[in-house]
């Protein structure tokens, strides 16, 4: 970028330059997917795809929790479920040798998944 | 040869000015720029050869400053990068067919440039700073039958619970932040679009169409904004094509 397009400016281009970085250099979330990686680019695309499922279903949970419109038995039961499903993700991550960085997509105007 | 298309501005363009822009700038790889004209409107032009294309980031960089070096005179719509057509006849026939709507963005665009603007934070800073200032997080769910201890998956709960909070809070600081700025940018006449929370950092994403003259108004208002949030760091850039203003779908 020009200098002379930056007409406003109270940090360090450096913050900037990271932060646009952050953007558009998503290699890690891009699928590549070769005869020597079926497998591993497969569980990627399956992971991230849970994943995103997990956080939506996690996200709703903690409304209704926050609501007050769950009782204490299904306050235990829904932290137990949320608790089984992160524990049994990571696992899946470890299985596969993936990271979050791996499993994070960019949700356009919602934002990086992780 | 194929035709790669920078950029579609009105026939009213003074033909004078253009004609001498067009002589002396060039396209991509120092190809020659020309004009179609058709429907009122007139494209700019190089000649490409489709299957010699190639679309990486210095050939984009030499794209956009030919756009650049149109827009500070005209009111122009830009095109996507790499927007290649088999002939100049389909050039003018995409011209005509697609007339109303281009013409009805070029009026959305005359006389206003688009500029961008960045709000980041230290998210770990911004995020004590409000729970600082709010109880929200203190709030627990506890079991409602006076036990004292709280299980694992209660606890669990809790955690995210509290997680699920200080996101929420975060959205409501953005959400003030882009409210005070809309209602800043009022007496400008821009228009606004916003996207929050891109990343940890980048909490506002935000680019504004305004009047080419009213340039120096928009960056003290950003910097009053700044003012009174000293915690928070600004990006203003421009004056850029209206990349984000055109919204045309070719048929």
């Amino acid at each position: 970028m020009n200098d002379n397009k930056i007409l406003f400016n109270t940090g360090s281009l450096d913050d900037l330059s990271q932060e646009v970085a952050k953007l558009t250099d998503n290699d890690e979330s891009k699928l590549k997917l070769s005869p020597d990686n079926a497998d591993s680019g497969l569980a990627k695309l399956v992971l991230t795809l849970i994943e995103l499922i997990r956080k939506l279903v996690e996200k709703q949970a903690m409304r209704r929790v926050d609501g007050g419109s769950l009782t204490d038995e299904e306050i235990e039961r829904l932290g137990e479920t949320l608790m089984k499903l992160e524990l049994k993700m990571e696992e899946l991550k470890k299985h596969f040798n993936l990271t979050d960085r791996d499993l994070n997509i960019n949700l356009g105007p919602l934002g990086d998944l992780m | 040869m194929e035709k790669l298309i920078y950029a579609l501005m009105s026939d009213y363009a003074k033909s004078g000015h253009l004609a001498s822009l067009i002589s002396s700038a060039k396209g991509i790889s120092d190809s020659s720029l020309y004009v179609i004209s058709g429907g009122g409107l007139n494209a700019i032009v190089s000649d490409v050869n489709k299957s010699e294309f190639v679309a990486d980031k210095s050939v984009a960089i030499d794209y956009a400053n030919v756009i650049e070096t149109f827009f500070t005179h005209f009111s122009l719509l830009p095109m996507r990068f790499g927007s290649i057509m088999e002939s100049p006849e389909a050039v003018k026939a995409m011209l005509e067919n697609n007339s109303p709507e281009i013409q009805q963005n070029l009026g959305k665009v005359a006389g206003k440039f688009e500029f961008g603007l960045k709000i980041i934070c230290d998210s770990e800073i911004l995020k004590a700073k409000l729970l600082a200032k709010s109880d929200f997080l203190s709030k627990t769910e506890k079991p409602s039958d006076g036990q004292t201890t709280t299980s694992v998956f209660r606890d669990y709960v809790n955690k995210k619970l509290a997680e699920h909070r200080l996101e929420e809070l975060m959205l409501a600081h953005v959400e003030t932040l882009i409210a005070a700025l809309t209602a800043s940018l009022g007496s400008l006449n821009s228009i606004n679009k916003f996207r929050k929370m891109l990343t940890d950092n980048t909490i506002v994403d935000a680019i504004f169409l305004i009047d080419k003259e009213k340039k120096s108004d928009l960056i003290d208002l950003i910097a009053e904004i700044q003012n009174d949030n000293p915690g928070l760091t600004f990006f203003l850039t421009g004056p850029w094509p209206p990349y984000s203003f055109v919204d045309v779908t070719i048929k």
